[in-house]
């Protein structure tokens, strides 16, 4: 036991600093921040500073059940880099920008097809406030025109934006959900192709169902709404898909089936001479939500070959785009580098080559349980 | 000792007050001398037992023997300790040359009380009483064991009040029990009222944030802690005792635990501790994640706390610091008021403060609602001296968090768990995790 | 074997998925870093094993009382001044880390001073406190810890964005020959039980020190170094890893509670590791102020009768600790450490001679005693 006095010294030694900090500290309250909601990026059209940022910002309302209405504000401004936008942006505010909050970040069409993505990201992720679970996105036409648009009906304090990306809200199979890390880690990799969900503008409201993919040195290539789900059911990123079979000869069945349940695997069988292989296995598991014709149980598994015959073939035409262009959203490339030793594989360009050529192997294992509750 | 002579130093004694009483009882040959103090003797029984027996007996002899066989009896050893007992209710008699002590003490303070500090549902709703033998007297008719031992003290120069010691044999830890008596030979405070202050006297920190002693006025719990080797201390004219070793987790149980099924008792233990972290922490959390890191909270949350602070002139630990002021001084007020008036006090505190605070916007919506939780949270805390603790470390969190941020708050967390290990209840470790292979251990040792 | 000891073990692991152990791991991705890895298991636990069995043989013995039975004074005395400042700067290390991390995460605006010095204060009366008191508060934090840290590991090994591509990519690069500074850091992890140096104190009894508990450790430690390797790179990718300078906190920023009153679990994982890194520094410095009093026989020293010897090194830890952190930047921090951990590779294995020769004359004195 230390004794009396010189605990008492020592509490002293503590306290004397501790008082003389107190007064000097940075002390920051909450209600002298300002949360940035979204942040977009765009190509600005002054040639010396080529960006240009759009913020917006939550309005603190003292009450949100008074004042339903969603209130902001936004700001935008150019600059010859990112950082030097943000910093002017700053006087622009009375409180300081809080980008912690932020959760969307949009991208705007032009500046991804100059291939401005990696300076982009790379401020993104240079700054330790800037969540990693943030969405990132494409914007058509531009950034801005996406982030000042507040459709009807919109919470007060979460944007309705959030909701198509959520797991929670939205659950379309054409929507594509990319997470900041998600998307560094496919620009910085070899072998898996960046993808971005691209938000278009209606009147009212907001249009989500294509997507981007970004390549090096490329045009990025947009994937329409089919691929896009398909890519989604490819990369199990949603939980319900709905798919039209439709027999050719327009007088044969047709119906929606609805899939519940899907798992898919890839992988790449290398042959000899640089020849490679895909093999792509789904599972599909679901039921018949549609159907022009009444349909009959005992036929079910004959709706289930329609079903492996449509979804094989949307799926070779699927890939047969994706490796005629050279893309790889999926990520054949990793698979491929997961499974040959680092000194055994090919270079990055006999892989592309390869890539290109690829022949693709689809199986389908369908699995339609029942017709609906109706035959 | 000649008898005469004791008698005059008696007197000499007692010359500053007029409240002894000197009879002289003289019949057929028999002679004794009577010496009380009428206000604490029960007359009545004096009556019956000494002075109707006196003139009913045949000699001094017989009366002689009648006397020794009253369980009121005592034999004398020493001047002073006959002066002691006069003081104490006794009677002094005086026969052939004889002193003898009979104890005819009259106490009205030996009813039982009601539980008023630590009520519960279950269970006995009987309190102690304000009379030490009457204690005594619930404890042993609630433990029977032999080895249940009772040691009497005097303390206070002044008031010179009974302090019993209680413990049982078997059980408890000899060193722990050393040191009381020798702290309780070094108190030589002129007054002893209360137990509490007893145990302030015999504790060595006097600094100490944390209670090392539990108060309990709970008969079951007087003897739940015997049996788990405690030491119980009473004073008379008190209705607490204290126990001691005690640990920390001593404070967290209630009785009712042990009365309750395993579930509910859990879910029980659960929501206290859960209480006991809220009010600990949640002030402080308010002004580290509304001062420091406000991208803590997901963002709806974040911004329910930011529009609340909208008008609010303070920074936000001024606001948790004067909000939490207002509600210790309603806590206090509604100690110290009269049953009648405290519901008033309350009424204006709580419904008048808490909602013309937030219109005036001196404070948020949402400092109002974690000031009534953090309130509310600390009267979970079964045992009222740990929650007096809680209330002063939560202030210290406050200014902590208020300098250094959340990690402040966590590292500060830290610092009071290393505090409380550090402590040390009469040897004991304050707060260790303990397990039952450990207990096992103890045991066949001591077998 | 007492729990108390698998504490210190644990936490000397724990406490580095943190700091720049993974760093060093992922900046040697290419070159040979998960051979070494393999390669400071098998090293680690024989280790482990050898000084477990050393300081079973003397129940309650720490090593300066050890030296002083068998050794003279001009040798030990250096010797553990020697490894004070060893001590120290490994506490040390975990606090620049952990200083570094507060200021780019959790409180901005606020200086480093400011920051470290309310570690330092935390921390530096813990060190005073008794042996086995020490071992309650460790305890105990690690309850309230442990729990959420093992929940955070849970949710980044379930969460479906974990792509097992790139590890199994990385696991690849098992063909290279084991990179000195990867296992020199690797190794470091195993050294949490030359605490028992000091700690020794506290294991009075006799322990059983057996096959399944060296299995038990090795499992652990296995696991851990998977999780502190993998993981990032399950979620960050193989090719540029070595770019992130906190893999580890990039990687609890990718992960998201949709339901929860927080919703990112960086702040979580930042708050929680604190307390692990809190109880690495405070054993470690710990072990170190024990160290000193030996040496300079601090507990003697009165002034006006109160001892206060054993306060002496405080204003030394505060001082050079401030000044340090002061100076160093993050990169400087990282070379480093892993030049100390490099140094430690040699050292520690080098002093199980010195045991030998410990036991040897301990033997040769219990014979003298008999006869």
């Amino acid at each position: 036991m230390p004794s009396k006095k010189s605990k008492t010294k020592l509490f002293i030694l503590v306290i004397v600093p501790l008082i003389t900090l107190l007064t000097g500290c940075e002390f920051m309250d909450i209600d002298k921040d300002v949360f940035v909601s979204m942040i977009g990026i765009d190509k600005s059209d002054e040639e010396d500073k080529p960006y240009k940022i759009t913020l917006k910002l939550y309005v603190p309302t003292s009450s949100f059940k008074q004042s339903p209405e969603p209130q902001y504000t936004y700001i935008t401004k150019s600059g010859e880099t990112l950082s030097e936008a943000i910093r002017i942006l700053e006087t622009y505010s009375d409180k300081e920008l809080e980008f912690g909050h932020a959760k969307l970040i949009v991208i705007g069409e032009d500046l991804l097809k100059e291939h401005k993505a990696s300076e982009v990201m790379d401020f993104l992720l240079r700054r330790p406030d800037i969540q990693m679970i943030s969405w990132i996105a494409a914007g058509r036409p531009s950034a801005e025109e996406i982030i000042k648009m507040v459709p009807q009906g919109e919470n007060a304090a979460y944007p309705a934006l959030f909701n198509y990306f959520d797991d929670i809200g939205n659950e379309s199979q054409y929507i594509v959900t990319t997470y900041l890390f998600d998307f560094r880690r496919r620009m910085v990799e070899e072998g898996i192709d960046p993808i971005l969900p691209i938000i278009e503008k209606n009147t009212s409201h907001f249009k989500i169902n294509k997507s981007l993919v970004l390549v090096d040195k490329k045009e990025p290539h947009e994937l329409p709404t089919l691929y896009t789900g398909i890519f989604n059911i490819l990369s199990m990123n949603i939980q319900v898909a709905d798919l039209i079979i439709k027999e050719e000869d327009g007088e044969g069945e047709a119906f929606i089936a609805k899939i519940d349940s899907m798992n898919s695997k890839h992988k790449v069988i290398v042959k000899n001479n640089n020849n490679i292989a895909l093999e792509i296995e789904v599972r599909l598991t679901g039921y018949i939500a549609e159907s022009k014709h009444p349909l009959k149980m005992k036929n079910l598994s004959y709706y289930n070959k329609l079903l492996e015959k449509v979804a094989k073939e949307k799926l070779t035409e699927f890939f047969s785009e994706m490796t005629s262009v050279g893309i790889d959203p999926i990520g054949f490339g990793i698979d491929y580098k997961s499974r040959t030793l680092h000194n055994k594989r090919m270079s990055s360009e006999e892989w592309k080559e390869a890539y290109k050529n690829a022949e693709i192997k689809i199986i389908i294992h369908p699995k339609l349980k029942s017709t609906g509750a109706i035959q | 000792m000649s008898s005469l002579e004791t008698i005059n130093w008696i007197n000499e004694q007692f010359k500053n007050t007029n409240e002894l009483v000197q009879k002289n009882l003289e019949y057929e040959n028999k002679h004794i001398l009577l010496f009380y103090i009428k206000s604490l003797i029960n007359s009545e029984m004096l009556q019956k037992l000494i002075i109707k027996p006196f003139f009913e007996m045949s000699s001094e002899e017989q009366f002689n023997l009648y006397l020794q066989a009253l369980p009121q009896f005592q034999e004398v050893q020493s001047k002073e300790q006959v002066h002691l007992e006069i003081m104490n209710g006794n009677i002094l008699i005086v026969i052939q040359n004889e002193f003898y002590l009979l104890d005819f003490k009259l106490a009205k303070n030996d009813k039982v009380n009601s539980t008023s500090v630590e009520t519960t549902i279950h269970g006995s709703q009987l309190a102690l009483s304000d009379n030490l033998m009457t204690n005594i007297n619930v404890i042993r008719s609630n433990y029977h064991q032999a080895s249940l031992s009772v040691e009497y003290f005097v303390k206070g120069e002044v008031n010179q009040h009974k302090v019993a010691v209680i413990y049982d044999k078997e059980k408890v830890k000899n060193d722990v029990l050393d040191i009381i008596r020798k702290r309780l030979q070094k108190v030589d405070k002129q007054l002893i009222t209360s137990t509490t202050q007893l145990g302030n006297l015999i504790n060595d920190s006097r600094f100490s944030l944390f209670p090392q002693m539990i108060m309990t006025e709970r008969p079951d719990r007087i003897v739940y802690n015997l049996a788990g080797g405690k030491v119980i201390l009473l004073v008379d004219g008190n209705p607490q005792s204290i126990a001691t070793p005690v640990v920390f987790f001593d404070f967290m149980t209630t009785m009712e635990d042990n009365y309750h099924t395993l579930f509910i008792s859990l879910f029980l233990k659960i929501l206290r501790y859960a209480g006991l972290f809220l009010s600990l922490l949640l002030p402080a959390l308010y002004v580290g994640v509304t001062s420091f890191t406000p991208e803590l909270f997901r963002t709806e949350l974040a911004l329910t706390v930011a529009g609340s602070r909208v008008g609010v002139p303070f920074s936000s630990f001024i606001e948790v610091l004067f909000m939490l002021f207002f509600m210790e001084l309603l806590l206090e007020a509604s100690i110290r008021l009269p049953k009648a008036v405290s519901a008033t006090a309350t009424t204006v505190g709580g419904l008048i403060l808490g909602t013309a605070v937030t219109e005036a916007s001196l404070a948020s919506n949402i400092m109002v609602i974690i000031v009534s939780a953090v309130a509310i949270s600390t009267f979970v805390i079964p045992v009222n001296e740990m929650a007096f603790s809680i209330r002063v470390v939560r202030l210290l969190l406050i200014i902590i968090t208020s300098v250094f941020g959340l990690a402040g708050l966590v590292l500060g967390f830290f610092v009071l768990i290393m505090y409380l290990v550090n402590l040390d209840s009469f040897g004991e470790t304050y707060l260790k995790i303990y397990t039952l292979s450990k207990n096992r251990k103890t045991t066949e040792e001591k077998t | 074997m007492s729990r108390y000891y698998y504490y210190l073990i644990l936490i000397n692991m724990v406490a580095n998925v943190i700091a720049s152990v993974p760093a060093i791991l992922l900046h040697n991705h290419k070159n040979g870093s998960v051979s070494a890895m393999i390669l400071a298991v098998v090293a680690g636990t024989i280790l482990i094993t050898i000084y477990t069995r050393f300081f079973i043989a003397f129940p309650g013995i720490t090593l300066p009382d050890l030296l002083k039975k068998t050794t003279s004074k001009w040798f030990y005395n250096p010797f553990i001044f020697f490894l004070a400042l060893m001590w120290f700067v490994a506490g040390l290390i975990t606090l620049a880390t952990f200083s570094f991390l507060l200021i780019r995460f959790l409180t901005p605006e606020m200086p480093l001073f400011q920051i470290s010095l309310i570690i330092i204060l935390s921390v530096i009366f813990g060190c005073l406190m008794r042996t086995e008191r020490v071992l309650y508060t460790i305890e105990l934090i690690l309850l309230i810890v442990f729990p959420l840290i093992l929940y955070i590991f849970f949710k980044a090994y379930s969460n479906e964005s974990l792509e097992w591509d790139f590890v199994k990519e990385a696991a690849l690069y098992v063909n290279q020959f084991p990179n000195i500074h990867s296992f020199s850091s690797c190794f470091f992890l195993f050294l949490g039980v030359v605490n028992l140096f000091i700690f020794n104190r506290f294991f009075t009894k006799k322990q059983n020190f057996n096959w399944k508990h060296i299995t038990l450790i090795g499992f652990i430690s296995t696991l851990n170094l998977f999780t502190t390797y993998f993981i990032p790179i399950g979620f960050n990718g193989f090719e540029n890893i070595d770019e992130l300078v906190y893999p580890w906190i990039t990687t609890s920023d990718s992960l998201r509670m949709e339901f929860f009153m927080i919703e990112r679990l960086l702040f979580v994982f930042l708050l929680f590791y604190l307390g692990i890194a809190f109880l690495s520094i405070l054993i470690h410095w710990h072990v170190s102020f024990e160290f000193l009093k030996f040496v300079f026989n601090l507990e003697k020293i009165k002034f006006k009768g109160f001892k206060i010897g054993k306060y002496i090194p405080i204003p030394f830890f505060i001082g050079a600790s401030l000044l340090l952190i002061g100076k160093l930047n993050e990169y400087q921090l990282l070379r480093y450490s892993n030049f100390f951990y490099d140094t430690l590779i040699l050292f520690f294995p080098l002093l199980i001679i010195l045991f030998i020769f410990i036991k040897r004359r301990m033997k040769y004195a219990k014979q003298e005693k008999q006869n």
